[in-house]
């Protein structure tokens, strides 16, 4: 492997992680690093819905059911069988296999539609399968839940924070990938201009399945993570105040960046906890979702691009003027126009 | 020297993130029919839906009867006294024939019901199909309507976008007759690529190449042109 | 016999519920493409502001108007600082009026505490009476009859004024309706306070018919309106009642005979729908 092609950026983002390494030795404190904990688990969760808002254009307002379904496997099967990592491994393959058949029949059936209705529709199914969750009380506990106990070795703090350090550096170079691999180019010209990207040759509709799998199986991983750090689990699982949440962190983090998902969530797990602390100074802490939604939609009015997008969006457009005296960019736009213009009335 | 009524000064516009329109200056002076020609994608279309503000202008001033309308919303502009016959008609499909008028008329005074009646004369089919929904008229009874519409208000420039466009020739002729009567009445600003039907109709004409305004002249000079024909509109 | 029309009847009532909510869902989205994901936060507002003024005052009728008035001012809010900022963008108000859901829904909370409220209908409206062997409950049929109102009102005003006739065309082609002169966007906001106006009635009708509310149920019901809007057609009003009628009784019937399997069955119409016609089955075409 040549080490000088490997960019500067992967270096700091290794660097950042052997950072994240030590932290549980200096921060011994175990609800501290429960947060810690919990955060690494929604970055996750977030950057799964960052490959499908972000880099494909797909807004799903059902994502927590991928979410829920890892929760609830690992939750089920660690209930059912003995407390081994050999149970534990056996939840997880089967938290991924039904993410992925779900999420591809789903993405079969419903990624024809127009954004409209595909947000509808994923908000009524995840609907679904929380009165589901909710209705099969044999399996799922109902609303109250159930707990269910872990390996050893899951139960110690330490060893989770790193499994779920692992999991995130893990996942977050491998979608890093995927977005900078030709797949990933094709996915954004599908979030630039559908028909576009359509008349080039591209079936669109198979690009938008596998990222809605790839979405799906990486929340249902966040799912498994987050049942095990808690060691119980119930219909909340399902809950469309979890895909508010993993929208939140998306977007003000920034969509289509990767890192800003991890940094958005970072800020409202930790906003979430200080809030709640609050809860004794006023009352008014404890609805703390009306200031998150609030939050959500200032950012969404006023800084669409987020937290890492706006600093990107600044820093690039600094380096375009500096490339624009060098040459004049505006030759390249007028090859495409004539035929745009035609385009833009037949479909207007 | 004729006053003009509509003046478009280094105009620029962009759909999207595309530059469409660089430059587009031109006058259109009162009482005349006034054409726009150039190729397919050259701009034309762009430059009458900038106009009726249904594009932004970036850049560049577009001045009516003496005011600037550059930047207001298109129901303003409309209001100012501009009717607007887009390429596509623009006919509301499930309304019949009179609800489409209706929703046209802007008042229901007198003076709207006499040029009510002025239109359905000049076009009787509107009349037979009273009742029947717009969407369910031929491709030449849609393009009346559509200029019907424009014309039972009091306006003082019609902007008309290439009204022969897919219609048989004998309807043609038959569009290119009312446009001739209503001449008479009001200032026009009219994109056609039918060449024949614009030469009988203009008089002044601009042509524009590439988003931009290349050329301008007397419609009866220009048929004598070839060169230029043959550059900018492909004709020889 | 009776056991089925019972069941009709209750079909119907939840229909005209769902077809309150969805009229208003369905005229935003024909004439503006806004879906608005906060439909059903109006809705609660609706059935909380109307709940608190016809328990403090005692009459039902002032509850209505409560609801309603409630419904245009938060139409107007909602239009004026949600909607308006990101008109054109279509993942923004996709994004935004989820938000404002949940924001709403919260609120409520805030205002009139976590818990659930207990209703009944008016003493006028309570009882039932039997024709044969059929039992009718009053509120029911009050529902039903006024839903029916709403209905034959909304279409005489669509078909018939002028007003009614600029939002038709508006909805098959908005340039063109402002290219003759009218600003579409006052249009869009009175439109969007009706719509409002009628998911806040829904939201009050439903209250003392389901005997209990709580801040969930907006996103709850709102779900229903969506499968409404998607059979009948996004932006057609007449599609709406049809669906609506379709959903309530499909609904009544599975909450009677399979209870857990009530929303699935709809879910499925919905994507039977979509998938096979996704213009649904009434659609205003251009």
């Amino acid at each position: 492997m040549n080490l000088a092609k490997v960019e500067k950026s992967t270096w700091i983002y290794l660097a950042i992680s052997l950072l994240l390494v030590i932290v549980p030795f200096i921060v011994t404190g175990r609800s501290m690093q429960f947060i810690i904990i919990q955060f690494f688990i929604f970055a996750i969760f977030a950057m799964s819905y960052d490959i499908l808002l972000g880099y494909t254009g797909i807004i799903s307002f059902g994502h927590v059911m991928f979410f829920g379904i890892g929760a609830y496997s690992t939750a089920i099967v660690m209930n059912r069988f003995d407390s081994t990592i050999l149970s534990f491994i056996l939840a997880i393959i089967i938290a991924i296999i039904l993410a992925a058949i779900v999420s591809l029949i789903v993405g079969m059936l419903t990624l024809r539609l127009k954004s409209h209705f595909y947000a509808m529709l994923t908000l009524a199914l995840a609907g679904l399968f929380l009165v589901g969750a909710e209705k099969w009380r044999s399996l799922t506990g109902g609303n109250d839940g159930f707990t269910f106990s872990l390996p050893e070795i899951l139960r110690d703090s330490q060893s989770l924070y790193m499994l779920c350090l692992l999991s995130l550096v893990l996942i977050f170079f491998g979608l890093r990938r995927l977005t900078k691999s030709p797949f990933g180019r094709v996915l954004m010209a599908i979030r630039e201009n559908e028909k576009r990207t359509e008349s080039l040759g591209y079936k669109i509709v198979h690009y938008k399945v596998i990222a809605s799998v790839v979405a799906g199986v990486v929340a249902s991983f966040a799912g498994v993570l987050y049942s095990i750090s808690l060691r119980f689990v119930n219909t909340s699982v399902f809950a469309t105040d979890m895909t508010i949440d993993v929208l939140l962190m998306t977007i003000i983090g920034g969509v289509g960046t990767l890192i800003g998902p991890i940094i958005g969530a970072g800020l409202v797990e930790f906003a979430h906890h200080w809030l709640s602390s609050l809860a004794d100074v006023h009352w008014i802490f404890e609805r703390w979702i009306i200031l998150y939604g609030i939050v959500y939609i200032l950012v969404v009015i006023f800084f669409p691009l987020g937290i890492v997008g706006t600093i990107q969006k600044k820093f690039f457009n600094r380096q375009n003027y500096q490339k624009k005296k060098q040459q004049n960019p505006r030759r390249k736009l007028d090859e495409g126009r004539k035929e745009d213009e035609d385009e833009l009335y037949r479909n207007g | 020297m004729m006053s003009s009524l509509l003046r478009l000064n280094q105009v620029e516009a962009f759909i999207q993130k595309f530059h469409i329109l660089h430059d587009i200056s031109f006058e259109v002076p009162k009482g005349e029919v006034t054409v726009l020609l150039g190729r397919n994608g050259a701009g034309k279309t762009t430059t009458l839906r900038t106009i009726m503000g249904l594009n932004k202008v970036s850049k560049g001033s577009i001045n009516f009867q003496g005011e600037e309308i550059g930047n207001l919303l298109t129901h303003r502009i409309a209001n100012k006294g501009i009717g607007f016959v887009p390429e596509e008609q623009g006919i509301f499909g499930e309304l019949t024939v009179g609800e489409n008028m209706r929703v046209a008329m802007k008042k229901e005074d007198e003076q709207t019901t006499k040029r009510m009646e002025w239109v359905l004369d000049l076009f009787p089919d509107l009349k037979k199909f009273w009742k029947k929904p717009g969407g369910a008229l031929s491709g030449g009874q849609k393009q009346m309507l559509a200029i019907a519409r424009a014309y039972v208000n009091e306006n003082e420039l019609l902007l008309i976008d290439e009204p022969s466009k897919g219609l048989a020739p004998i309807i043609v002729d038959k569009v290119t007759e009312s446009i001739q009567q209503m001449k008479e009445q009001t200032t026009i600003l009219l994109v056609e690529q039918n060449f024949l039907m614009a030469s009988k109709i203009g008089k002044k004409f601009y042509i524009i190449d590439d988003g931009r305004t290349v050329h301008s002249g007397q419609m009866d000079e220009l048929k004598e042109d070839k060169v230029l024909m043959k550059k900018y509109l492909g004709i020889s | 016999m009776d056991l089925i029309s019972t069941l009709v009847i209750n079909g119907l009532a939840t229909g005209m519920l769902i077809f309150l909510l969805a009229a208003g869902l369905t005229l935003i989205f024909g004439l503006m493409s806004v879906l608005n994901f906060a439909h059903g936060g109006l809705f609660i507002w609706g059935a909380y502001t109307g709940v608190w003024s016809y328990q403090l005052s005692g009459s039902f009728i002032i509850g209505i108007i409560v609801a309603i008035v409630t419904g245009l001012l938060l139409g107007l809010i909602t239009e004026k600082l949600i909607i308006r900022p990101v008109y054109g963008n279509h993942i923004q108000q996709i994004l935004i009026t989820l938000g404002f859901m949940l924001v709403l829904q919260e609120f409520i909370k805030v205002v009139f505490g976590p818990n659930q409220i207990a209703v009944s209908p008016p003493a006028f409206l309570q009882g039932s009476f039997y024709v044969g062997d059929v039992i009718f409950i009053k509120y029911r049929l009050f529902i039903i009859i006024l839903g029916l109102l709403v209905y034959f009102v909304s279409m005489f005003i669509l078909k018939r004024t002028r007003i009614g006739l600029i939002v038709r065309a508006g909805v098959m082609n908005k340039e063109m309706v402002q290219s003759l002169g009218i600003n579409i966007r006052l249009v869009f906001m009175l439109v969007f306070m009706v719509g409002a106006a009628l998911a806040a009635l829904s939201g009050m009708l439903h209250a003392p018919y389901s005997g209990v509310i709580y801040a969930e149920m907006g996103l709850e019901f709102s779900i229903l309106a969506f499968i409404v809007v998607v059979i009948g057609g996004m932006g057609s009003f007449s599609g709406s009642l049809f669906a609506a009628i379709l959903v309530g009784i499909a609904q009544a019937f599975m909450a009677y005979y399979v209870p857990a399997l009530s929303l699935a069955v709809n879910m499925l119409l919905m994507t039977v729908v979509l998938i096979f016609r996704p213009q649904g089955l009434f659609k205003a075409k251009g």
